[in-house]
């Protein structure tokens, strides 16, 4: 095994050793919200894969959730595979309809593409209104079962949700990590910056481009899968159009050219409905204002990021802590 | 002497004390039940406080909050002040589900009160493991059959009668009056509907014709189609709308603008039947005029009831300017019995307590329903059946023949029942004594 893979696996082990301490140290709710955050983490990658890299933008993310979403509640609920086939699965099938989706996207650009995603968006989720088998309005029930008996019983539920969402994250990042330090996530960078070059090279870039759009639509799914997890049922309203935007300005602010921030990005999001909670606490029209109030924050944190930070805080803070070394 | 072996024992006995001793030290002293102060009880509620749905059902928990100020501020309960914690769920299971979770892990409630949706309850029901974590889950807003499942949902109590019950009354009623009529029947395709149409095949009606529609598809667009298309064509004699109250709304409305009218008018289910609601809702009287509901409580325009008259000063009172109707009714009945179900569990409150309270005492409970709370150690099942009424001109529901009647039934194939039973008095100011 080369060097730098050893290091990298090194360096995941022990991310995993540190989630699972911090797991067995927070309460329930942070527990809940730390599953919550893997779920985004890999949502934000599959963007920063699609965007950073190979340079093609999505508006439309929160589709391909869905599509996750179903698959794995439709396998457990009418064919009675284990969950964890459901999450593959779920990857599998959303990686094809991506596939699909990025022959389309690969001759489209700009505006175009984000327009094409956007009314996947807001059109595919309510698609379930229209199938029975989908379960309607109502959804389709997700139940991944108990934790297993060995664990104990004070092991719960939110346990197990925060150890199958983190344990998915780690292994779905060791994976990219390389894949994007390969001869292919240079590629990708390559599309993103000059197309037309890595075309005179000899690559083809409408191919690559397809990949990658399968690539993270399968990760987009596999996040799906692991977000109806945690909610135990896949419905339209569990995957609205707010979804969608929320991971592109998690990816944003992560960085979007750059895996290292993800984990910044998805705290960020699954912090901003408690920020919205105690604002509207403060100002007491609890209701009014804690219903609108973490989508105003989505768009204001997006707007701002676009204007100071083209790159993402998550860019800035890294360049800063790479001067702060060089001026050692 | 010591001998050797009484040495040993002793030296072993010793050492257990010890150890059992260290970690009893280090156990804390028992901790308080979650939710629990000296002064407050914690309770949360998820209803549709924003949406469509929100127009109608976003009431109970200002009801069920008017009633627990009522009880404050005439001591609480042993005195305990209430603080009822309200979610919006949107009527969005996805919601329901996060709400849910929020009133558990972070404002940490003793129980959840008056849950409202079946799909969305059903879901968070699921979700969150209400159940396996011995969170009281009381008087759930919903006539889904499978909530009072105890095996199921050990921690779950039903208030309302079942869906399964309403349309095998209904269907008595059909049977007759209306004996080869044809009916039609406009529901809701999901868990609310398919227990209802549990209900009516068990009864054995069948309809002309069936309309399903998915949650959230009652625009009044659908609900002309339904008319022009559907019933008008098949010459149907008698349509029940067994749906909430914006299918209701939406199909008496446009009906009226399009001036159809089955031969034997209309028959409402009781989720989507509140008048008052209905006549918000563009509905003409004329159209509620001679229509046929059913109510398990009392009417909110009856001026003889006591019940009535007490909420509808009480609900005046905490939530002036506010229509008083059979929505507030049925959140402040469920305020009073969460307020009778927390004495009877006693000073020491508990979860368990209050589980085991509603099992044994709850005959002893007052409440403003027509039949009796049917809670035992082996059912969840609160009311279990419907008086049957007319629409007057004025939109109240009045019942048929001038005589209440209480029909009474179970969720499986027990019978339709005519029961005469005496309803329990209003206790004193509307403030229960009980223990």
């Amino acid at each position: 095994m080369p060097k730098k893979l050893k290091v990298r696996l090194s360096l995941f082990i022990l991310l995993g050793w540190v989630l699972l301490l911090l797991g067995d140290r927070v309460d329930e709710l942070r527990v809940y919200q730390g599953a919550s955050i893997a779920v985004y983490a890999i949502a934000i990658g599959s963007i920063v894969l699609l965007t950073g890299y190979s340079g093609q933008i999505s508006l439309g993310h929160g589709a391909l959730m869905a599509v996750g979403g179903y698959v794995a509640a439709l396998a457990s609920y009418e064919f009675g595979v284990p969950f964890w086939a459901g999450f593959i699965l779920a990857a599998v099938f959303s990686g094809l309809f991506g596939g699909l989706l990025g022959i389309a996207a690969a001759r489209l650009s700009g505006p175009y593409l984000a327009g094409t995603t956007l009314a996947l968006a807001v059109g595919l989720p309510s698609l379930a209104n229209q199938f029975p088998i989908l379960g309607g309005e109502q959804g389709l029930y997700f139940d991944i079962g108990m934790p297993p008996a060995v664990l104990g019983e004070s092991f719960t539920q939110y346990k197990w949700f925060y150890w199958i969402a983190s344990l998915a994250a780690l292994i779905v990042f060791f994976l990219l990590s390389n894949l994007l330090s390969s001869r292919y996530g240079r590629t990708w960078r390559g599309i993103g910056s000059n197309e037309t070059a890595i075309a005179l090279s000899g690559s083809n870039p409408q191919r690559l481009k397809i990949v990658a759009f399968t690539l993270s639509s399968a990760l987009a799914g596999l996040s799906g899968a692991l977000l109806v997890m945690t909610i135990s049922t896949a419905s339209p309203s569990a995957f609205p159009l707010a979804l969608s935007l929320s991971v592109v300005t998690g990816a944003v602010i992560a960085g979007v050219s750059s895996l290292k921030g993800v984990i910044l990005g998805s705290v960020i999001l699954v912090a901003i409905p408690e920020v919205a909670d105690a604002i509207s606490h403060q100002v007491g029209d609890t209701l009014r204002i804690s219903s609108t109030l973490p989508g105003l924050i989505i768009s204001v944190l997006l707007v701002l990021a676009v204007l100071f930070t083209p790159n993402g805080p998550g860019e800035n803070l890294r360049h800063l802590l790479h001067k702060g070394k060089s001026h050692k | 002497m010591m001998g050797n072996t009484t040495r040993k024992r002793a030296i072993l006995a010793s050492a257990l004390l010890a150890i059992t001793g260290l970690f009893a030290s280090a156990l804390p002293a028992q901790a308080a039940e979650v939710g629990v102060t000296a002064k407050e009880i914690k309770l949360g509620i998820t209803s549709p406080l924003t949406g469509r749905a929100a127009a109608v059902y976003g009431k109970v928990p200002g009801a069920m909050n008017a009633y627990f100020q009522h009880v404050n501020d005439n001591g609480g309960v042993f005195g305990r002040s209430i603080k009822l914690i309200s979610k919006d769920d949107a009527y969005l299971p996805s919601a329901a589900v996060a709400q849910t979770n929020q009133l558990i892990l972070k404002d940490k409630v003793f129980a959840i009160v008056g849950a409202l949706g079946t799909a969305n309850h059903l879901a968070a029901l699921r979700s969150t493991n209400l159940s396996g974590r011995g969170i009281p889950d009381l008087f759930v807003n919903t006539g889904f059959s499978g909530f009072a499942d105890p095996k199921k949902y050990k921690t779950t109590f039903a208030v309302l009668p079942s869906y399964r019950m309403e349309a095998k009354i209904m269907a008595k009623y059909i049977k007759d009056n209306l004996a080869g009529k044809k009916i039609a029947l406009i529901v809701q395709d999901d868990d609310f509907g398919i227990d209802a149409a549990a209900g009516f095949a068990q009864a054995g009606l069948t309809f002309e014709r069936t309309i399903k529609f998915p949650a959230g598809g009652d625009t009044p667009a659908a609900a002309q189609g339904w008319i022009t298309n559907t019933l008008r064509p098949a010459n149907i004699d008698l349509a029940i709308i067994f749906a909430t109250t914006s299918t209701t709304a939406a199909v008496l409305a446009t009906s009226a603008a399009l001036s159809y009218r089955p031969a034997n008018g209309w028959m409402l289910g009781s989720v989507g039947g509140d008048s008052n609601t209905l006549i918000a809702g563009r509905v003409p009287l004329a159209i509620l005029n001679g229509a046929i509901g059913f109510n398990f409580a009392p009417d909110p325009q009856d001026p003889t009831d006591e019940y009535v008259a007490e909420f509808k000063k009480i609900y005046a009172k905490y939530v002036p300017g506010s229509t008083f109707d059979l929505t507030v009714i049925q959140g402040m009945n469920s305020a009073m019995l969460t307020v009778q179900a927390l004495r009877a569990a006693g000073q020491n409150l508990t979860r368990k307590g209050l589980i085991n309270a509603i099992k044994t005492k709850s005959s002893t409970f007052a409440h403003a329903g027509f039949t009796p709370l049917n809670y035992s150690r082996n059912s969840h099942v609160g009311y279990n059946g419907y008086w049957i009424g007319k629409y007057s001109a004025t939109g109240a529901l009045l019942p048929i023949d001038g005589k209440r009647t209480i029909y009474t039934t179970d969720s499986g194939s027990g019978a339709v029942k005519i029961i005469t039973s005496a309803r329990p008095k209003l206790p004193k100011d509307g403030l229960p004594t009980n223990k």
